[in-house]
């Protein structure tokens, strides 16, 4: 969800009723369908989207004899004698592998990893223009998660955390734990992590302006995907009674009493847990039976903006809060979420108000870690930055319509940097224990960079200027 | 086996069940669960595909056991609002090893737990209680047979001393 990156789907069970979304729809894949023809032509004419650049001076080819051999020997002694020098005297305390195996790329499914290299790129690109952070694609050909894990330990050493992405569920889960586990940087997958904690954000907003506390919610997620079991996961971590979480998915309520439970046991633990624990009062049924007197609806299910009736919304506790987050097209339509009596809706669209965005989560949560030279990236960790991103939405204002700083809204990410690196430090997995306002001008000193870098190579026509969109294309539109 | 398997260590149920022999009455109530745990060995390995008729064979094989003084059939009952209702179930059978000694081993070969009642030391109890009855029938060895795959049992039974003594093989004809 939340990073848009579109593809055209079918609408066929729109009623004419809402012919002008449907024409919104329309319209939304011819604009589609024209961002793919020029990426493609923009892809052939930079031959991708990053490249390494030197951050030292080289005067003349002299300077080699202390950026490599004979100088360079040194400084490997020392962190052969002193590892953790690797973070001082090398790129290693701001570089991440962005590793997948294309098994679930967003929006395109099972593409394998030499497709998703694009995707990977785009996402370093947003790494380095967001965060400040030199990402590096790897996507990389594995056949099982023993072999995913064993090859990302293998790479770690070159690493100061390490970005999963598009890895399907579930086995994510347990990719994810196991290098959480082994290795000493932190390990994030954001389809899980980063996806949840901006939910958690837009969440803990919401209940503000509803009046409402986690402890006397009732919740109802639709979709037991990465991301909602990892959003089930914080919200019981923030104390929301299990009991009062229902979990639905295409089988209808999970509950303990399912027939598949015992297959869950097996192939997906992480949500047997939640079998277990969650849907106290044994309601059994689908959505409707599900969100009937529920305060929270929290859809991450399939881009089908007929999967969330009106009649749902209404039949939900008074004032409901509904996130529709499939992307690219919302489970329910905001405005119709809004006349069934929803009090705050958001959505994983750049185009209403309320986007649950991850790209407010990732880059500023590498920064932080990154900064902090952290060994892990725990769950406090996460909702430290979740419950930054919602604190900075009162700066201009909290509202029904202003849940969440936009992408537009910069200036918040180096708080959240900073919150993240003080959260580090206050659980004792800092090796580089800094002040908050330290954490703060570090931050927006290392994501102030990259716009720097980006315009200083335009001004000095090192990056050609965009190729016009040829003029018969133009004509056209 | 066994389903019952995901139980942490634990020295009584903190969720308190009734554990008790089986009577031919609980036959209905413990068809549905012996099923339930022959349709989870499915998911380890074609060869253990359930049949069709394997709800009427589980009745016969049920009532079988439960005349047979080789046989300790254990029901598991729940408490409060679940009182009455059979929520797990163990079935082990006594036999004569010609060749070894101990001369008789008890082997459980279904151990079965809904999953509300999982996670609460409840298994654990269940595997005791078995295996104090089959060491009362004269068991010196007692025996868990399960999918080879079955992880999850693997670890179950190794954290309680159980090891694996002999293996068994198979391919389809």
């Amino acid at each position: 969800m939340a990073e848009s990156r579109a593809v055209p789907v079918a609408h066929p069970r729109l009623s004419r009723r809402r012919g002008r979304t449907d024409r919104a729809a329309a319209r939304r894949e011819d604009e589609t369908e024209a961002f793919g023809r020029r990426a493609v032509e923009l892809s052939r004419f930079y031959g991708g989207k990053i490249e390494t650049v030197p951050k030292v001076p080289v005067r003349s080819l002299e300077d080699f004899a202390l950026w490599y051999t004979p100088g360079v020997a040194a400084v490997s002694r020392a962190i052969e004698a002193d590892p953790e020098l690797a973070f001082e005297l090398t790129g290693r305390w701001n570089t991440i592998a962005i590793v997948t195996d294309g098994s679930r790329v967003l929006g395109l499914g099972d593409i394998g990893p030499r497709a998703a290299l694009p995707v990977m790129e785009g996402k370093a690109l947003l790494f380095k223009w967001l965060g400040g952070v030199d990402a590096i694609p790897l996507p990389i050909h594995v056949k099982s998660p023993e072999e995913f894990i064993e090859t990302v330990e293998r790479l770690a050493p070159a690493f100061g955390g390490i970005n999963l992405e598009d890895i399907a569920s579930p086995k994510c889960f347990g990719i994810l734990e196991a290098l959480q586990h082994r290795l000493p940087i932190p390990v994030w997958h954001d389809d899980q992590l980063g996806t949840a904690a901006s939910s958690i954000a837009g969440l803990l907003n919401a209940l503000e302006l509803t009046h409402r506390t986690v402890g006397e919610l009732r919740t109802v997620l639709l979709g037991a995907g990465a991301a909602n079991l990892v959003t089930a996961r914080l919200l019981l971590a923030l104390g929301h009674d299990p009991k009062r979480i229902s979990l639905v998915d295409s089988l209808g309520i999970l509950d303990a009493e399912r027939d598949d439970v015992d297959e869950l046991m097996l192939r997906n633990p992480w949500k047997y847990r939640l079998a277990l624990e969650t849907n106290g009062g044994g309601r059994s049924g689908g959505l409707a039976e599900a969100v009937e007197g529920a305060d929270v609806l929290l859809a991450a299910s399939r881009p089908d903006p007929s999967t969330i009736a009106p009649e749902l919304v209404r039949s939900m506790a008074p004032h409901p809060i509904v996130f529709a987050l499939a992307n690219p097209v919302p489970e329910i339509w905001p405005d119709v979420a809004r006349a069934a009596g929803a009090a705050i809706v958001a959505t994983g669209r750049s185009d209403f108000p309320n986007q649950v965005n991850n790209s407010l989560i990732f880059p500023p949560v590498f920064r932080g870690v990154l900064d902090a030279r952290a060994t892990a990236i725990p769950d406090a960790v996460v909702l430290a930055a979740a419950r930054e991103l919602a604190a900075r939405a009162h700066d201009r204002g909290l509202s029904p319509t202003h849940l969440l700083p936009t992408m537009e809204e910069t200036r918040v990410f180096p708080h959240v940097a900073a919150a993240v690196g003080d959260a580090c430090v206050r659980l004792g997995i800092a090796r580089h224990r800094l002040t908050h306002d330290e954490f703060f001008e570090r931050a927006t000193a290392r994501m102030g960079r990259p716009a720097a870098l980006v315009k200083a190579l335009a001004r000095a026509g090192l990056t050609p200027p965009m190729p016009p969109v040829p003029a018969e294309r133009k004509r056209g539109r | 086996m066994s389903a019952a398997g995901d139980a942490g260590p634990s020295e009584a149920p903190a969720v308190p069940i009734h554990l008790r022999a089986a009577r031919p009455t609980d036959v209905p109530a413990l068809v549905p669960l012996l099923l339930r745990l022959k349709r989870l060995n499915e998911e380890f390995d074609p060869l253990l595909k359930v049949r069709d008729d394997a709800e009427e064979q589980a009745r016969q094989v049920l009532a079988q056991n439960l005349a047979d003084p080789k046989a300790v059939v254990l029901a598991a009952e729940g408490v409060g609002a679940d009182k009455d209702k059979v929520v797990g179930f163990v079935r082990a059978l006594l036999r004569e090893r010609p060749f070894y000694t101990p001369e008789w081993e008890g082997i459980i070969v279904d151990i079965y737990l809904l999953p509300l009642y999982r996670r609460h030391g409840v298994g654990e109890y269940l595997l005791r209680e078995t295996t104090a009855q089959l060491k009362a029938k004269g068991a010196g060895v007692v025996i868990a047979e399960f999918p080879a795959q079955n992880e999850i049992a693997v670890r179950f039974y190794a954290k309680r001393g159980f090891r694996p003594i002999t293996a068994v093989h198979a391919r389809s004809l």
